[in-house]
């Protein structure tokens, strides 16, 4: 998926990778897509319920191995 | 409207201060607004240094503040000091966040600090031993009118 801007968060834990992805989102138009990569284990559930309780938008979670990629939007 | 967060922070411990500036941040974090009141031991966590003297504190209050201070234990296997050092070495090892780093973090999101004036008053606590992050010095009437409206509140 092609993203604007990626936000490396490998070697992170909760809540950083969250944290992270609030302040680079707040930044940025919306429409324009952030690439999140993270490999903490909680972060593929964590991301979407993020984007659950602030109205952020979820278009995708890949994961790689022990990598995920999340790509989100400003709604 | 925001959604509301409320907590309470009653214990001086470095692990249960980590758990509760980790949901503050991540409160903050999903547009919340969130508000921590510090009570009893909770404001060993707001001291700025180790053992906070001020000129007015009688020998009881001198003796609390000298026994408890801002090098927080951990509740478990503190073992006069050895845990919290091994704790934070693990911590940063394992490429987790510092008490320190989530409390930076939690105030550049804009989490509000309540100080409580009773648990300041019976430990002699003045405005100047404390950091200065704190937003209000109150009681528990402010920390009701925010817990009313707010459907997340943890007393830790």
């Amino acid at each position: 998926m092609k993203a604007d801007k990626t936000l490396d968060c490998t070697g992170l834990f909760c809540p950083m990778p969250i944290v992270k992805t609030k302040i680079e989102l707040d930044k940025m138009k919306p429409g324009e897509v952030l690439e999140v990569l993270a490999d903490d284990p909680g972060f593929e559930k964590d991301l979407p319920a993020w984007c659950k309780t602030t109205g952020g938008q979820l278009l995708a979670m890949e994961k790689d191995g022990n990598m995920f990629k999340g790509y989100v939007t400003k709604k | 409207m925001k959604e509301k967060m409320t907590i309470i922070l009653f214990s001086g411990e470095m692990d249960k201060a980590i758990a509760a500036f980790t949901l503050a941040a991540t409160a903050a974090a999903s547009n919340m607004d969130v508000s921590i009141f510090f009570t009893f031991w909770g404001l060993n966590i707001l001291k700025k240094t180790k053992f906070a003297r001020s000129g007015s504190q009688n020998i009881m209050q001198k003796m609390f503040n000298f026994m408890s201070t801002s090098a927080l234990p951990i509740t478990k296997l503190n073992m006069f000091g050895l845990g919290p050092w091994m704790m934070k070495k693990l911590m940063k090892r394992s490429g987790m966040a510092s008490l320190e780093d989530l409390m930076r973090t939690a105030r550049d999101l804009g989490v509000k600090y309540i100080a409580c004036t009773t648990s300041c008053g019976v430990l002699g606590l003045t405005k100047e031993n404390l950091t200065g992050d704190v937003d209000e010095f109150a009681g528990a009437s402010t920390y009701l009118a925010e817990a009313v409206n707010s459907k997340v509140n943890l007393f830790i």
